[in-house]
């Protein structure tokens, strides 16, 4: 049983922090923090990443999505740029965010059950999405992530790879599938850009072959074009 | 209480540089830079280049490990790779292979 962790105020992490129990961060880091159990991020925090977890209390600076199963918490030193996820989200007085705030569903922390129903629905998305997963390193795609790689069968061609590399930034796809993607994503360096990765996280979007919502139009045109 | 713990079911994979004390009781990858002093506790697992004040191997480790103070292997504890300090011990029952260095 893991007791929690705690990411120690000088501390600075370049990469990834995944795993289960909660997880307190006083300190930097530079990447996702992804668990199934509570992440706290205290008031001189800074995360460079996408935040997901079960409830997710933020009293720091966090650049990326924000995405709990059971609540996201911003406290009155929080300062946010990204999107909120969770089916109850709470807001305290003093707090800064900047980003889409959704409640209607539950950010997918377990992608698997939800990306059946991508899959069902648009049979593109987890395409898409896992050709997004191939723009980062294929041996990542074919690797960790039992759930998510079963579902997304082997890595696409490559074209709909390049095609989707530009694309990556923009989540018109963004479901479970792009979350799945960013959540088994190898170290920060070959990432696209920061800005965009945490745009593709988190984000429960409507369904792409309908209107691709995004600000990053153009990216999304081109993938639309490779797609269908 | 420790800066830095990683707990039991906590991946970290990537470089960690802190002047913090580490616990390590899961897994971590890439390289660990600390101030003062890490422990990697029996269900540690360090796939890294480590550099501390002072380091206690009571899990698995593997990678260069570099430390200002001293290095203690505990019985359990396993170090695949070089080590480079001033104080090294080995326990009994703990597993060691690699180069030591303690000229520093």
């Amino acid at each position: 049983m893991s007791d929690g962790s705690i990411i120690g105020r000088t501390t600075t992490i370049r990469g990834h922090v995944t795993g289960t129990g909660a997880i307190r961060v006083e300190g930097r880091v530079e990447g996702d923090v992804v668990t199934d159990g509570n992440v706290e991020v205290a008031p001189e925090a800074q995360i460079q990443g996408a935040v997901r977890g079960a409830t997710l209390r933020v009293a720091g600076a966090v650049a990326g999505d924000l995405s709990g199963t059971d609540a996201v918490l911003l406290e009155s030193g929080a300062r946010v740029v990204g999107d909120l996820s969770a089916p109850r989200i709470g807001i305290a007085e003093g707090a800064l965010v900047r980003g889409k705030i959704e409640t209607a569903r539950g950010a997918a922390a377990a992608p698997a059950p939800r990306a059946a129903v991508a899959v069902r629905r648009e049979p593109e998305a987890p395409r898409a999405a896992s050709a997004r997963a191939a723009a980062v390193p294929v041996p990542a795609a074919a690797g960790p992530a039992p759930a998510q790689s079963g579902r997304r069968a082997p890595p696409p061609p490559p074209p709909r790879a390049e095609a989707a590399r530009d694309a990556s930034p923009a989540p018109s796809g963004g479901r479970p599938g792009p979350a799945g993607a960013a959540h088994r994503g190898p170290p920060a360096a070959p990432r696209p850009r920061p800005g965009a990765e945490a745009g593709r996280t988190g984000r429960a979007a409507p369904p792409p072959p309908v209107v691709p919502s995004l600000a990053k139009g153009a990216r999304l045109k081109k993938k639309k074009a490779g797609q269908r | 209480m420790a800066g830095t713990v990683i707990g039991e079911g906590l991946t970290i994979e990537g470089e960690i540089v802190t002047d913090d004390e580490v616990v390590v009781q899961g897994t971590v990858r890439g390289t660990l830079t600390s101030g003062d002093v890490v422990s990697i506790a029996a269900g540690g697992v360090v796939e890294a280049d480590v550099q501390a004040a002072s380091l206690s191997v009571g899990g698995q480790v593997t990678g260069n490990v570099t430390a200002s103070d001293r290095i203690d292997i505990q019985a359990g504890g396993r170090l695949i790779g070089d080590v480079k300090a001033a104080r090294l011990t080995i326990a009994d029952g703990a597993s060691f292979k690699g180069n030591v260095d303690m000229d520093v």
